[in-house]
């Protein structure tokens, strides 16, 4: 066992931490809000930034423009970015497209996606839910009927991110209605220019434009755009979803808020300055850097067993859970400390910290929600983690 | 980062596997339980011969020298297994003498505690239950060439075993001092158990003007303080990872339990109500399990994090008796019988909540740390 990063690990965060030092603009504190204009430029920006050091897709193959790093350094690269709440992501391309097509894409497919992905050039979005298929994936209704060489696609998918920024967008559609749910699903990768597709933005409760509903209305696709095999995209899909579960954002997320806090209540200009030497408030807040510890330690675990070659589902869904419920609690212990002023808007003069933790706390409502709830990751940790059994079929 | 165990490692956690397997089943548990000393005695000779006293000495004073990264995956397996040994109590003060202690200590009993001829227990808890190093109302005044011990420690785990106490005191200038007092068969000391939850043997021990030699002194003053933090801080992270252990053999016997149970035609294991509390039960032990075994790693010979010491004790503490209630609720009826042994592990999981300090004394320490 050994509990501290090599130096090479600790190199690389120096090195990230100085080019978001340079490239962030001066105080900037977050999060990103991609649907405002200057925010996506820098989004754009970095990315560009990111591909032009290597670390964009450092962990893909080199063949493929990566650099080949291992998990540990992955894990790093997420954690720095999100410990800065910097934008410049491309995690649909990044860190879910990108390795599907690698296992499962033509030749031509990883030819034509993989590059520009890689260089930043392109922003995918991931069209999995629909109105009435949420935790229960697999009854997704969105139909695809091959005529031709084409696919005519008609339905919606909903909650999609970015879409109103995406320039492609990887979907599972039903190709075959009269077999089980899982048997008859594929995989198709989108040009969101194409005519028939129409996106109806969804302004979440934080007031942000973050997704999406988008309406397929015969939307004709070509066939070799099919990843996988026909029918086959349960199975292609659901490998997307292993690379998507982690918890690594949320856990360095809620660092960086648990910091804020600190320096917060210890300034003596704070409205709150008197509360720092409550011995509640001590005690809270040292209770929560200690679950933040516990969350980051379980995502280097899923990152180390990546590294030894193995496939760690139930310790991500782990990952996952922990992260997420401790970014919630930091921000909803930051709101009680804030009080009154706590519940001002961003804008409000009178707000403190910007108003950010009131906009970080709903906006974090999401994350236990989504990439599957924590209820069906406690699920995976129960059933595949610890092998008790299923509910039997009825 | 390595998650994984080095051969050494390896061959701990196998070689302590197989050892508490066949000798420290629930059947002893019990028996030491309702105070039976033999089974300790014996129990610890075979110890001694594997050499798990001598673990952590360091070679130059005829230990093993491994680390403490090395005996927390002991420690792990002694708490799955609620053996009833002094391990955590001899690691630690042979830590601090190591650390702290003048060479003629060292010389002395380190090569001694390695062979299991000496067992050293820490006694720095009174009346008033704090871990505080100034907290100390046992007195050590000087007379002539003696230090002449008076007063009361308690919580003192398994003094009837132990050949020396590594006792805080308070001396004649009022400042704090650790001073190694022998208290096998010595007059003036009197032991009297306290029934304590752990199901192992701890006492109160009482001085009575007992004389000890100047030179047992280990440290004073402001070293003192350093040396009772960091005796607190080792016993604090060997608790989370016998905790950790513990943890672990809990969820492996719920899940066991839960997947055979039959109710309304099925294990009740498959009820997502039962699902959702092992897998809360399964991070709650993976997390203490990584923090333990990160804040132990820490302990290198010159230092530790005290951070990772206290986030490791605070996480164990609160989590582990948690962990304990709901699988009580996973297990119904048969898990509330004195029959069944689940309340062994609650019982232990209460009693380390609060051994080595509970979660507000360690959160006030993290605080400071994180500079509130």
């Amino acid at each position: 066992m050994r509990f501290e990063f090599t130096p090479e690990e600790s190199d690389f965060r120096r090195q990230l931490s100085a080019f978001l030092d340079d490239v962030l603009p001066i105080n900037w504190h977050g999060p990103a809000d991609e649907s405002r204009d200057d925010h996506w430029a820098l989004n754009q920006q970095i990315k560009k930034g990111l591909a032009d050091r290597g670390w964009f897709v450092m962990s893909w193959p080199k063949k493929y423009g990566g650099a080949d790093s291992s998990p540990m350094m992955n894990t790093i690269f997420a954690e720095e970015m999100a410990y800065r709440r910097a934008p410049g992501h491309d995690r649909f391309g990044t860190r879910m497209l990108g390795p599907t097509l690698m296992r499962f894409g033509s030749e031509t497919q990883r030819t034509q996606h993989l590059g520009a992905i890689a260089r930043g050039e392109v922003q995918w979005c991931q069209g999995y839910s629909e109105p009435n298929s949420g935790s229960d994936l697999a009854s997704l209704q969105t139909r695809a009927v091959l005529d031709g060489d084409v696919f005519v696609i008609n339905g919606a998918k909903i909650w999609t991110s970015l879409a109103h920024r995406a320039d492609m967008m990887f979907m599972l559609v039903r190709t075959d209605p009269d077999t089980a749910p899982h048997r008859g699903i594929s995989l198709l990768l989108v040009d969101m220019k194409t005519p028939g597709i129409q996106v109806l933005p969804i302004i979440n409760m934080a007031g942000v434009h973050s997704f999406n509903q988008v309406v397929f209305d015969d939307v004709r696709v070509p066939k070799a755009n099919l990843v996988g095999d026909l029918n086959d995209g349960w199975r292609v899909g659901m490998t997307v979803l292993n690379f998507e579960r982690s918890g690594i954002d949320y856990a360095a997320w809620a660092r960086a808020s648990m910091e804020e806090l600190v320096d917060y209540v210890r300034n003596d200009e704070s409205l709150v300055s008197t509360i720092k030497t409550n011995p509640d408030v001590r005690s809270k807040l040292a209770g929560l850097s200690t679950d933040i510890e516990a969350a980051r330690l379980l995502c280097y675990d899923v990152a180390w067993r990546q590294g030894q070659g193995e496939v760690p589902s139930s310790e991500a869904s782990m990952s996952k859970v922990a992260g997420t419920e401790v970014y919630t609690r930091v921000l909803d212990y930051g709101l009680e400390l804030l009080g009154m002023y706590g519940v001002l808007e961003p804008g409000s003069d009178q707000a403190e910290l910007e108003g950010r933790f009131l906009k970080m706390r709903l906006f974090a409502t999401s994350g236990p929600i989504l990439a599957g709830t924590n209820e069906i990751q406690k699920n995976i940790i129960a059933q595949r983690g610890l092998g008790l059994p299923r509910a039997p079929k009825r | 980062m390595d998650f994984g165990l080095t051969e050494t490692q390896e061959l701990i956690r196998s070689s302590a596997r197989e050892f508490l397997a066949d000798r420290s089943g629930p059947a002893t548990v019990r028996a030491v339980a309702e105070g039976d000393a033999e089974a300790i005695a014996s129990l610890w000779k075979d110890v001694v011969e594997l050499g798990w006293p001598a673990l952590t000495v360091p070679e130059e004073h005829g230990g093993a020298g491994l680390s403490f990264s090395d005996l927390a995956v002991l420690l792990e397996e002694l708490g799955a297994s609620l053996a009833p040994i002094p391990i955590v109590e001899s690691a630690i003060t042979s830590r601090i003498l190591e650390r702290y202690g003048p060479d003629a200590i060292k010389v002395e009993l380190l090569p001694q505690i390695a062979t299991g001829d000496v067992m050293v227990t820490p006694a720095i808890v009174e009346r008033d239950a704090s871990w505080e190093a100034r907290s100390a109302a046992v007195v050590a005044t000087r007379t002539g060439s003696s230090l002449v011990i008076t007063g009361e420690k308690r919580f003192v785990s398994f003094a009837d075993q132990a050949t020396h106490a590594l006792t805080l005191v308070r001396t004649d200038d009022d400042g704090p001092a650790l001073v190694v007092v022998p208290i096998w068969k010595s007059p003036g000391v009197v032991q009297t158990p306290m029934k304590h939850a752990s199901g192992v043997p701890v006492s109160s021990l009482n001085f009575n003007e007992v004389e000890v030699s100047p030179s047992n002194t280990v440290a004073t003053g402001g070293e003192a303080v350093a040396a009772t933090e960091e005796l607190v801080a080792a016993g604090g992270v060997a608790r989370a990872a016998q905790l950790a252990g513990l943890a672990r053999a809990v969820v492996d016997s719920t899940v066991k339990y839960t997947s055979n149970r039959q109710q309304f035609g099925r294990p009740v294991g498959s009820f997502q109500a039962i699902q959702h509390h092992l897998a809360e039960m399964a991070v709650a032990a993976k997390q203490v399990n990584h923090l333990a075994h990160s804040a132990a790693w820490s302990f290198t010979r010159e230092d530790y994090s005290v951070r990772r010491a206290a986030q490791a004790k605070i996480a164990a503490s609160e989590k582990i008796p948690a962990l304990c209630w709901t699988a009580h609720q996973c297990h119904g009826a048969i898990g509330f019988t004195w029959e069944h042994d689940l309340h062994l592990y609650t019982r232990r999981a209460l009693a380390w909540k609060t051994d080595f300090g509970d979660p507000a004394f360690h959160k006030a320490i993290l605080a400071g740390a994180m500079g509130l």
